[in-house]
């Protein structure tokens, strides 16, 4: 360790910052995108028509029954690539985070739906309200406080699963990482770097996350 | 007289277990009727079914002169004729207390807020909880709660009150004040039918009493006729229990 280059380091530094912008870029837009797309996949799940429950079970089967790393190389090399014509690494990294994503919140809304108590469904039918004012003034509003810490630890996860994106070169932290690394030969100096950014990123958001759940 | 509810060979069964078995009742505006039994004698089931929170899978329900069952009847609009009050209260516990009265009256009958608020205000004065209003459910005791919950059904200004065991979860101390409330109610003329164990509001309150057993209607009495002198064996085997 005592040749250990700071110099690596404050050379990408403007590119370490760059990727991680990215990082955080890739990671917002990709939990955001899937908690809107999970949110249709989650109640299309919990229908009681088959025709909707079906796709959206199996739908959920394969995003979390298959490696993230695959369903990035399946969205930049075959998706992306047919519907734009080209390949686009940030625009497929994005899909793939979001779809992945998706699969997950479905889960998340599920749980946090099904674990408010029956009498307050009972209630609000009783009181004659739709299915859907049940859902929007009853359900919901105390679902949601209970799924935040799951999307909490969804968007950690997906921080550093974003780093999977490294290998369609999209110009994140891990690629900038990869970078120096195989430019200099060195290990430690690039990846201690992106482990810290990464641990800095996670960190505060985990400490974010405790401080809204004390608010709630 | 005319019956406000019409029961006719009612059934219902979870999986295997047949929980009514032909169950036929007539109940007239503003009677109130005490329904009794040992536990799980189908009580609960047979009240959830008269606003559907438990679907029949035989018979016919009338309410009011619809027919429940049949598939042009608006589910919602029976239930917003239909109050209920619970075991556990089940106020909305991310709303004020008068929120939990407002909130149907606003969105199912589409009141005005100021109209909803007004007839909010009221009947949290009848239930003797004006104080109450801002406050959160949580803050209040079980007494407190239930009587919010029967002012909230009473919102929607339902033409039948179904409690069932509205007092059973509530410290001793506090039966009192929402048997009182109910009391009240029935005076006013309300179509009550009640589940319930307090056979002291039942002999005061009801006009008559159905005695329930595996599913069965054993009995149908009035008070005096089925406290004093029971029908059936299995009745008078239950009330020694009980009383
Ligand atoms: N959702 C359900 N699924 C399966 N079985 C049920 C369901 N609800 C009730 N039961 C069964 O139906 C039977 C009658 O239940 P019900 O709650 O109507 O009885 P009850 O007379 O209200 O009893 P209690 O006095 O204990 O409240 C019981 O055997 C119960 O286990
Ligand atoms: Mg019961």
């Amino acid at each position: 360790m005592a040749d250990f280059r700071f110099d690596i380091i404050w050379d990408y530094f403007p590119l370490f910052m760059r990727g991680t912008l990215y990082t955080i870029g890739i990671s917002v837009s990709g939990i955001i995108l899937g908690s809107i797309l999970g949110l249709l996949i989650g109640f299309g799940n919990m229908s009681s028509r088959w025709y909707l429950r079906l796709p959206m079970r199996g739908y959920i089967h394969f995003f979390r029954g298959t490696p993230l790393l695959l369903q990035i190389l399946i969205v930049h090399y075959g998706v992306v690539y047919n519907v734009l014509g080209t390949t686009d690494a940030i625009v497929a990294a994005i899909v793939a985070l979001a779809l992945n994503a998706a699969a997950y919140t479905a889960e998340i809304y599920r749980a946090g739906i099904q674990s408010i108590d029956r009498g307050q469904s009972e209630a609000a039918k009783s009181l004659g309200m739709t299915h859907f004012q049940m859902m929007r003034y009853i359900i919901v509003p105390q679902a949601v406080k209970r799924m935040i810490p799951a999307f909490g630890n969804e968007f950690i996860v997906l921080i550093k699963d974003s780093s999977l994106v490294a290998v369609i070169a999209a110009p994140e932290l891990m690629y900038w990482s990869r970078a120096a690394s195989s430019q200099y030969g060195k290990i430690w100096e690039p990846y201690l770097t992106a482990a810290v950014i990464y641990l800095f990123l996670t960190y505060s958001l985990n400490k974010l996350l405790i401080y809204l759940e004390r608010k709630m | 007289m005319d019956a406000i509810i019409q029961v006719k060979d009612l059934s219902k069964s979870f999986g295997p277990n047949v929980v009514l078995s032909d169950i036929d009742i007539e109940i007239n505006r503003q009677e109130v009727v005490v329904v009794v039994g040992p536990s799980g004698s189908g009580k609960s089931t047979f009240l959830r079914c008269l606003n559907l929170l438990e679907m029949p899978e035989r018979g016919e329900i009338t309410i009011d002169g619809r027919p429940l069952l049949d598939k042009h009847t608006r589910i919602e609009e029976i239930r917003a004729e239909v109050g209920m009050v619970f075991q556990h209260f089940n106020l909305f516990p991310h709303m004020s207390v008068i929120d939990n009265i407002m909130l149907s009256p606003m969105k199912v009958r589409k009141r005005s807020p100021e109209q909803a608020r007004k007839k909010g205000m009221e009947l949290l004065g009848k239930v003797g909880l004006t104080d109450k209003a801002e406050a959160y459910p949580s803050s209040l005791s079980g007494g407190q709660a239930q009587r919010v919950a029967i002012a909230r059904a009473l919102a929607m200004e339902p033409k039948i009150m179904l409690f069932d065991e509205p007092t059973s979860a509530l410290d001793p101390e506090m039966i009192g004040e929402v048997l009182a409330v109910m009391k009240d109610l029935a005076r006013e003329g309300m179509t009550m039918v009640v589940v319930t164990h307090e056979m002291g509001f039942a002999r005061e309150v009801g006009n008559r009493i159905v005695f329930m057993e595996q599913g069965r209607i054993l009995e149908i009495s009035s008070p005096e006729q089925l406290f004093d002198h029971p029908k059936h064996e299995r009745t008078k085997e239950f009330l020694s229990k009980i009383l």
